[in-house]
């Protein structure tokens, strides 16, 4: 693998796919932190001075509910995109887990790979299929379950009200608001383990691939190699 | 004993004032959140319809609903109860007692068939067969199958019968369910609460005499107008929640100036109920303006949210001492370290793949 040759550039990350990584994970950051913080707000507003003088949780609540916001919409947005755009490296495609024949060779090649059980690094110009099932449970999914819950949450502030409508029926399926809280507080920490792990395989990939993966998601070029 | 057939005829029996009786209906209207043009509509009801016996039972249960039904702030709800309701059948507020007492429960199932209210207070445990709760020789799970049978509505009283309470809480050792896990046929109102404000409770009443039905009820079958908005909502420290102004001690400088609970384990946020607008004994206070934090007692599973304390301390369903962060922060650690192990294999893995090739080239 160290004897490798540049073949050409290939262009992968369409502008659409990029502009909904960085986005996302610029919100999901914001999201985490606020969320974090007003679940347990470390400082208090300063002694003295009146309570209409500050507004400390209410601009954290303001600023976690406006990118919850940005947040669901740039996620419809890529599902728009998976979906419609006809973009080769964006859409599910064949990507069918729910399928046994999904969880093949091809899966289980890359997993042996990272596992150390096989020398070979098998190449994939869009997502690996162990990626594309990260992708799946920590961010489809995990993205799935924080606006459920979220919204849910956000509308026990109006009861009866548009969002009470649409999200009201996730309290009693969870059991109770205290619930819903823990689940949506929980959920949250999906993102930074995923975060981890995520940034550690795309740097690894680039040192042992060479594939220029960490920047290909700015530029949308990845370069394709021959050994 | 002579029965009095309208809510009216025991005020006046007991020497109530019309003048109260009327402050006593609009008291009633304001708090269901009814138009003040329906007033006159629950003064006709309380003068002319005729009354509706309750049938209140006691199930595992501590009477606290009884404690604050009893000390409604109007003296003639108080009435109300001590005249209308616990004459029929009330284990702890009867006169009867007994055999004598039991018949008087058959006999008003009889006559008023599909008229009669069932309350109950507590709930029902079902492990061994019922054994852990027996009144008259009778487990309480099958007198309540039984007297629900011809009842109208049902009126859970408490978080004891609405959710389960202390008694259903883990390990839960004598299998105690809610009311609403055991009767399935019968329409079913929640008053949470531990206990529920009296207000409340004479209001759900008031609302089945006046309309003939039980009122608005939310997803979790609580009335509405009591339960429809959280204590957070509504509550006069809310300012200071907004600004971060919080007590971070029981003897801080915060608390003296009554900032917000929130970091004292104050689960208002997570409580629906009317603590911080009806109040409590008379509306004189309730537990945030007392500077204590809400324990969030009208709560389904209230008991095993973890400490009064701390908020979220717990993940119920995950495991007890298991806080969200916790959980999450060995999650992120399991996976930090396990990102490090891996970088070392590829690093080994590299050197040897390096090595085996020709090491003329670069790269
Ligand atoms: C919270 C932060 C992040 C989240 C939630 C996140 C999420 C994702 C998702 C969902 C994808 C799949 C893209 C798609 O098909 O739409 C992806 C791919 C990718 N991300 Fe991130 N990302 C984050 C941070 C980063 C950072 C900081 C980098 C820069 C080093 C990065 C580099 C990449 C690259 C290179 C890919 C393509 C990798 C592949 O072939 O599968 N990501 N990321
Ligand atoms: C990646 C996505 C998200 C993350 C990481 C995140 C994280 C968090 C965290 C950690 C909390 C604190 C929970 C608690 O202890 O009570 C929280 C609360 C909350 N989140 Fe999110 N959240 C996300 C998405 C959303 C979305 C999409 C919404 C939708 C509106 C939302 C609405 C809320 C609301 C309403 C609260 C409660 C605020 C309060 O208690 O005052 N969140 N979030
Ligand atoms: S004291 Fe409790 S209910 Fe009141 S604002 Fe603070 S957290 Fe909310
Ligand atoms: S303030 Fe909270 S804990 Fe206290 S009585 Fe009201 S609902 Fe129950």
């Amino acid at each position: 693998m160290a004897n490798v040759n540049l073949v050409k550039e290939r262009y992968i990350w369409r502008l659409p796919v990029r502009i909904y990584h960085w986005i996302n994970a610029i919100l999901v950051s914001i999201l985490f932190l606020t969320g974090l913080y007003f679940a347990s707000p470390l400082f208090s507003a300063p002694q003295g001075g009146e309570a209409t003088w500050y507004h400390g949780m209410a601009w954290l609540r303001y600023i976690h509910l406006s990118s919850a916001y940005l947040f669901f919409a740039n996620f419809i947005f890529r599902m728009y995109w998976a979906l419609f755009g006809g973009d080769k490296y964006a859409r599910f495609g064949g990507f069918k887990p729910w399928k046994f024949k999904w969880w093949g060779k091809p899966f289980k090649e890359q997993m042996a790979s990272y596992l150390f059980l096989t020398s070979k690094e098998p190449h994939y110009m869009g997502h690996n299929p162990v990626a594309a099932i990260m992708y799946f449970i920590f961010v489809l999914c995990g993205s799935i379950i924080m606006i459920i819950t979220g919204f849910a949450l956000y509308s026990e502030n109006n009861p009866g009200g548009f969002l009470a409508v649409l999200f009201g029926w996730v309290i009693p399926l969870v059991g109770s608001s205290y619930n819903l809280h823990s689940i949506h507080h929980l959920t949250a920490w999906l993102f930074p383990v995923f975060f981890i792990t995520h940034i550690y395989a795309v740097v690894r990939h680039d040192i042992v691939d060479r594939t220029s993966v960490t920047s290909s998601m700015i530029t949308g070029y990845k370069v394709e190699l021959e050994e | 004993m002579k029965k009095i057939e309208t809510f009216a005829g025991v005020f006046k029996a007991r020497g109530v004032e019309r003048r109260d009786f009327l402050k006593f209906c609009s008291l009633i209207s304001v708090s269901l959140g009814l138009a003040p043009a329906l007033v006159p509509r629950i003064v006709h009801a309380m003068e002319h319809k005729p009354r509706i016996p309750v049938l209140w039972l006691h199930g595992l249960e501590c009477t606290c609903c009884t404690e604050s039904f009893i000390r409604s702030s109007h003296p003639i709800a108080a009435d109300m109860i001590l005249n209308m309701i616990s004459l029929d059948y009330d284990d702890t507020l009867n006169a009867a007692a007994g055999h004598q007492f039991e018949e008087i429960r058959k006999q008003i199932m009889e006559e008023y068939k599909g008229k009669y209210i069932l309350a109950v207070e507590g709930n029902a445990p079902l492990k061994d067969n019922g054994v852990y709760c027996m009144v008259g020789g009778q487990s309480f799970t099958s007198m309540l199958k039984e007297t629900a049978e011809n009842a109208m509505a049902v009126i859970s009283w408490g978080s004891c019968a609405s959710f389960g309470c202390v008694q259903n809480a883990k390990p839960n050792p004598t299998g105690a369910v809610p009311i609403h896990k055991i009767i399935k046929n019968k329409p079913i109102v929640n008053v949470p609460g531990c206990p529920p404000i009296a207000e409340v409770m004479t209001g759900v009443i008031t609302h089945l005499l006046t309309f003939g039905k039980l009122p608005e009820l939310d997803r979790l079958n609580r009335p509405k107008a009591f339960y429809g908005t959280r204590i957070h909502d509504k509550c006069y420290r809310r300012p200071f929640f907004d600004a971060g102004m919080f007590v971070e001690n029981f003897d801080d400088e915060g608390t003296r100036k009554g900032w917000c609970l929130y970091k004292m384990g104050c689960k208002g946020p997570t409580t629906y109920n009317s603590c911080s607008t009806i109040m409590w004994n008379e509306g004189t206070s309730f537990p945030i303006k007392s500077g204590h934090p809400c324990i969030g007692c009208s709560e389904p599973g209230f008991w095993d949210n973890g400490p009064f304390y701390t908020r979220l301390a717990e993940v119920p369903f995950v495991a007890s001492d298991s806080g969200a962060d916790k959980v999450g922060m060995y999650a992120v650690g399991a996976a930090a370290a396990g990102m490090a192990v891996h970088a070392v294999g590829t690093a080994i893995k590299k050197a040897k793949n390096d090595s085996d090739s020709n090491p003329t080239q670069e790269g």
